[in-house]
């Protein structure tokens, strides 16, 4: 059984939540050996993840739907969780530090959570609905998500810039990244998923023109894709041109994590509209 | 970069103040906020309903407020378009405004530096050199690049190097293209059209209704709806609309296609978009008079129908597609001088009725479903200058995220009487990849000169 997608999946959660406790025993006890465990912990949960999406790709077509596994809610939570480790493996690479994967490894978890074990998240394969069947569905949601990902660690930084209110020489917080470095991370990991959130963005209206003869139609979700761009615009600007710095930064940078939470989830269970196929059931 | 507020300004003064508003940074960031706090509200609010139903949902107080601020169509109120203008105009006023700095920032030559500079900057490599001649120019060359300027300064030889000067642009290119998508949008909101068209099987039109107004607005040429498909899967869902479509110009057939979702048919600047279907049933209903005639007749739903030997006429006033399983029709009959009459008719279950003196026997003997297809018709000639704002979005990301200004100077000369080698860089963004390129410099220096750590 353990070479069904669904298995390997849920299975992911725990390997995941498993790294998260690893990084962190790594990080409170100071001990480098247990943050590698941890590093390959979310290597091999990233590794069984692919493995299962693409198993539930191959399965689909065995099904006779045949589709890319992007189409609805289950299917989405599962690929952010494992864009939120991409992001986040290239940056530990980058940066040899471990400290944020306290940070980001949780986010990762608790959407395979949420997609396994939430009675309200139905993880069949379905066929893919007249409105989806379009080359722009892997290009939309990639990109997408290349944003919502990049913000979900921008906004673990942003926390981790709060709780470091002040450079600390000893203890606990001082094995966090330096506040000057933590602010041009946030800044950096905020401007890349600001371009990948226009990209979608982009990506979007191209797919909208082409399905329904308007580009840009101010369906809740579109708006409130919208609201997001414009509040990482706010960050972005009151950087570059009036200098903000550290903590109000970080602030904006949980608010506009907030933003994309209720973009993802808020407009699919509160609000209707185009975006429908991502409700829940 | 703060606002003035004497309250003792002269005209000019005033005019610099509005000037000065325009192009402030707090207007921009205040616009974002207006324009994210305002746009969520029309998605609380649901947008084009009719007017007596957010009356009856939100009471008379709250229909005021929303319908003198049009909250029911916000996003085309007046004063959200005037929001967007003005962030427009902003951008514009911005632009303008910042033209000279980012100009200067452009031309500004930065190449000659003194040494106290130098060790000021944020990449720095001194070394001690064994002799000045130990590293010649043509070392220079392979590690700065051959794009080397050189100057003859205090007690030795700088070197300057550098790139990606012209990314200082890459906003321009990013806001320029910003004000492009809403000309785009502009142009589309002003010569554009956006229409539907219900179209059965086996009909023609030749004209779409306008979406907003309800006019009608010429084609130009004939659009026939040959065939309409639906297909579900075996959960239910949907798997396929399609639309086998074909134009007419002139009364002759120019083009075929059958369109599906996502794959629309443009002709002559309108495109159709297969949008809605709807299934109008055909019935075929046999009567047999009491001296045995016998009668076919073909009825669509709401059109009448006349057997005129016996004078009568019958239509389908409605159709239900499953009444415990069969399908059922209530069929109206009259005008032949008797009152009107419904009954109601199962498929397949034979029915009598009387008429005056005479009786009739009669069935459903077939239903065919016959559908129409609803299309979306569009024409926006500003879809182009769209999608080339947003390419020139993508690039101008590009450069703003990826292509640095970056500077390195290399100063070999004789620093308090010993030999020196200076490298200094600096960069305006990217800090952790220039200092990677600055340490493979550094290396390379290293092995060249022989000096260790």
């Amino acid at each position: 059984m353990i070479f069904t997608s669904s298995y390997l999946l849920s299975l992911t959660t725990f390997i995941y939540l498993g790294a998260a406790v690893l990084y962190l025993i790594a990080w409170v006890f100071r001990v480098d050996k247990v943050g590698i465990l941890g590093t390959c912990a979310t290597v091999i949960g990233f590794l069984a993840q692919t493995a299962g999406i693409l198993l539930r790709w191959m399965e689909s077509y065995q099904m006779g739907y045949g589709h890319a596994p992007l189409s609805n809610l289950y299917e989405s939570l599962v690929f952010f969780s494992w864009m939120t480790i991409l992001v986040y493996l290239f940056l530990e690479f980058r940066l040899k530090n471990r400290v944020i994967g306290v940070f980001s490894t949780p986010f990762a978890s608790l959407a395979m959570a949420y997609a396994s074990f939430s009675p309200n998240v139905n993880d069949e394969i379905q066929p893919l609905i007249p409105a989806l069947k379009s080359n722009w569905l892997i290009a939309h949601v990639v990109t997408c998500f290349l944003g919502y990902s990049s913000f979900a660690i921008a906004c673990g930084m942003g926390l981790m810039y709060l709780i470091k209110s002040k450079d600390y020489t000893t203890g606990l917080l001082s094995r966090l990244p330096s506040q000057k470095n933590l602010n041009e991370l946030m800044h950096q990991t905020i401007f890349f998923g600001f371009l990948w959130l226009s990209v979608g963005i982009i990506t979007g209206a191209v797919w909208a023109n082409e399905a329904w003869g308007t580009y840009w139609s101010w369906d809740p979700k579109e708006t409130w894709s919208l609201i997001t761009w414009f509040v990482y615009a706010i960050a972005l600007h009151a950087r570059f041109v009036r200098g903000w710095m550290g903590k109000k930064i970080a602030y904006l940078s949980i608010i506009g994590f907030v933003s994309v939470i209720f973009t993802y989830f808020g407009v699919n269970f509160l609000l209707s509209g185009l975006h429908s196929y991502g409700a829940p059931r | 970069m703060t606002i003035p507020t004497s309250s003792h300004s002269v005209s000019g003064n005033a005019k610099k103040s509005f000037w000065h508003i325009l192009t402030s940074v707090r207007l921009a960031i205040s616009l974002f906020i207006l324009l994210a706090a305002t746009s969520i509200i029309g998605t609380l609010i649901p947008q084009g309903e009719s007017l007596h139903l957010y009356l009856e949902k939100y009471g008379p107080t709250m229909f005021q407020v929303i319908k003198v601020a049009r909250l029911y169509d916000m996003y085309n109120s007046w004063w959200f378009i005037a929001l967007l203008l003005l962030f427009a105009v902003n951008l514009v006023a911005c632009t303008i405004n910042r033209f000279p700095i980012i100009s200067q920032l452009y031309k500004k030559d930065t190449s000659l530096q003194s040494v106290e500079r130098l060790l000021k900057m944020p990449h720095l490599l001194v070394l001690s050199l064994s002799s000045i001649a130990s590293f010649p120019e043509e070392d220079v060359k392979k590690i700065l690049s051959t794009h080397v300027r050189s100057y003859d300064v205090e007690n030795g030889r700088l070197f300057f190097n550098e790139s990606g000067k012209w990314s200082y642009w890459g906003v321009y290119i990013l806001h320029t293209s910003i004000l492009i998508i809403l000309a785009g949008a502009l142009i589309g909101a002003i010569w554009g059209f956006k229409g539907q068209i219900m179209l059965a099987e086996g009909e023609k039109v030749s004209e779409a209704v306008e979406r907003f107004t309800g006019k009608d607005f010429p084609l130009g040429f004939e659009l026939y709806c040959e065939k309409f498909f639906v297909d579900f899967y075996d959960t239910g869902a949907p798997k396929e609309f399609r639309s086998d479509l074909v134009i007419f110009e002139n009364g002759k057939e120019v083009l075929r296609k059958s369109i599906r979702v996502n794959e629309p048919l443009s002709y002559h600047g309108l495109t159709f978009y297969q949008s809605s279907y709807d299934a109008i049933p055909l019935i075929t209903f046999t009567i047999t008079s009491a001296d045995g005639k016998k009668k076919v007749l073909n009825m669509p739903v709401s059109e009448k129908v006349s057997w005129q030997e016996a004078g009568l006429s019958l239509g389908v006033m409605q159709f239900l597609p499953n009444i415990h399983g069969n399908q059922a029709a209530h069929i109206w009959i009259g005008d032949d001088g008797f009152p009107p009459d419904a009954i109601w008719f199962l498929k397949g279950v034979e029915k009598e009725f009387r008429r005056g003196n005479n009786i009739y026997k009669a069935s459903i003997t077939n239903v065919e479903q016959h559908y129409m297809t609803g299309l979306q018709v569009k024409k926006d000639p500003g879809v182009w200058v769209v999608w080339l704002g947003c390419a020139g979005m993508l690039l101008g990301f590009g450069v703003v995220f990826w292509i640095a200004h970056r500077r390195i100077w290399l100063w070999v000369g004789e620093r308090n009487g010993q030999p020196t080698l200076i490298l200094a860089g600096r960069t305006n963004k990217n800090n952790m990849q220039f200092e990677r390129v600055f340490d493979e410099m550094e290396q390379k220096i290293r092995t060249m000169t022989g000096v260790k750590i």
